[in-house]
């Protein structure tokens, strides 16, 4: 997939910059789940309005899945999106030694904190290495348990095309799964622009 | 002499961020290479002195590069340099025979910190 709207330096800076959030995301996560968490390379795409639900739905592969989203604001806006793999819930609660049987309202508190981590330990981290600062409205549930073709629907998406940011975090031996997905409307991509052309002017 | 330093990062934003961040006085001769497979065979083709490896890489990750020094017995040293900052990230490379972990973004002050601590430099 071409990228129309970003340069390929910036690209370069972009990925670099998620794979440093990224990293501060997996330790935050680590810590609480007492885990190793395996981290990707961070992908980056550019999709139009009605290809996000799909590229959202390729990444959590067939099957049932849940996510979690957050709005981020300042110079740099848009929404965070994570998606989790189906019983990701029950394996983080085995983790946290909550017991096994996890009722549907304390398993989505459970997301949404798990979300709350990552999403600020990434997206902070991007941030600051971008000099800037952004806040994040609470986390609130997107979907819970659908097929992943239902994650998005193309109705719900303001923007005509989105800057897609990609990691994947998953624990070795556990089914735990999930993406964080940046979206970032295409008039939000400018600011992005703006503050990685300073990035790298900066190096 | 001057000291051989290979790079190894998938990034090019990366090793130039890395490069840039070596001491400007140190007699070095600098190697690129974008994934695992490339660096060893970069280390094959000559001496390699240091090492400074990423870990998240496609291709061959850098722990499949540590991996490989250490079962073919070949000899570098080797500083990680990583956006994954687990700590047991930290401790594993460690243990396969990493002098040094260094976080990303780097800092130029820490890497002369170890190139002193293993008399890389003066």
């Amino acid at each position: 997939m071409t990228i129309e709207f970003i340069s390929e330096e910036q690209r370069e800076a972009l990925q670099e910059v998620a794979n440093i959030g990224m990293g501060q995301a997996g330790a935050s996560i680590a810590k609480v789940l007492g885990e190793f968490v395996e981290l990707s390379v961070p992908q980056i795409s550019a999709v139009g309005a009605a290809g996000i639900p799909a590229a959202l739905a390729a990444l959590a592969g067939d099957g049932i899945a849940s996510a979690v989203r957050q709005a981020f604001i300042g110079e740099l806006r848009g929404e965070a999106i994570v998606i989790f793999a189906e019983h990701s819930a029950d394996d983080l609660a085995a983790l946290l030694a909550y017991g096994d049987a996890l009722d549907g309202p304390a398993s989505r508190e459970l997301l949404l904190d798990i979300s709350n981590v990552l999403v600020g330990a990434c997206l902070g981290g991007i941030a600051e290495l971008l000099r800037t600062t952004i806040g994040f409205s609470a986390p609130s549930l997107l979907a819970d348990q659908v097929a992943s073709s239902q994650l998005l629907r193309a109705d719900g998406i303001s923007a005509r095309c989105a800057l897609l940011v990609e990691v994947r975090f998953g624990i070795e031996k556990r089914v735990f799964r999930c993406h964080l997905v940046m979206l970032m409307p295409d008039d939000a991509v400018a600011a992005l622009r703006r503050a990685l052309d300073r990035f790298v002017e900066e190096l | 002499m001057s000291v051989s330093v290979l790079v190894v990062d998938d990034s090019a934003m990366a090793r130039k961020m890395l490069i840039r961040a070596l001491p400007p006085d140190w007699d070095i001769t600098v190697t690129q290479a974008s994934n695992g497979a490339e660096a060893l065979a970069h280390y094959r083709q000559g001496v390699v002195d240091v090492m400074f490896l990423d870990l998240t890489m496609p291709e061959m990750d850098g722990y499949q590069v540590l991996e490989t020094l250490r079962r073919e017995d070949l000899n570098c040293l080797v500083i990680v340099v990583s956006a994954d900052i687990q700590e047991a990230a930290q401790a594993r490379v460690r243990a396969m025979g990493a002098i040094a972990f260094i976080k990303k973004p780097v800092d130029a002050e820490r890497i002369k910190a170890v190139l002193k601590e293993y008399g890389l430099l003066v």
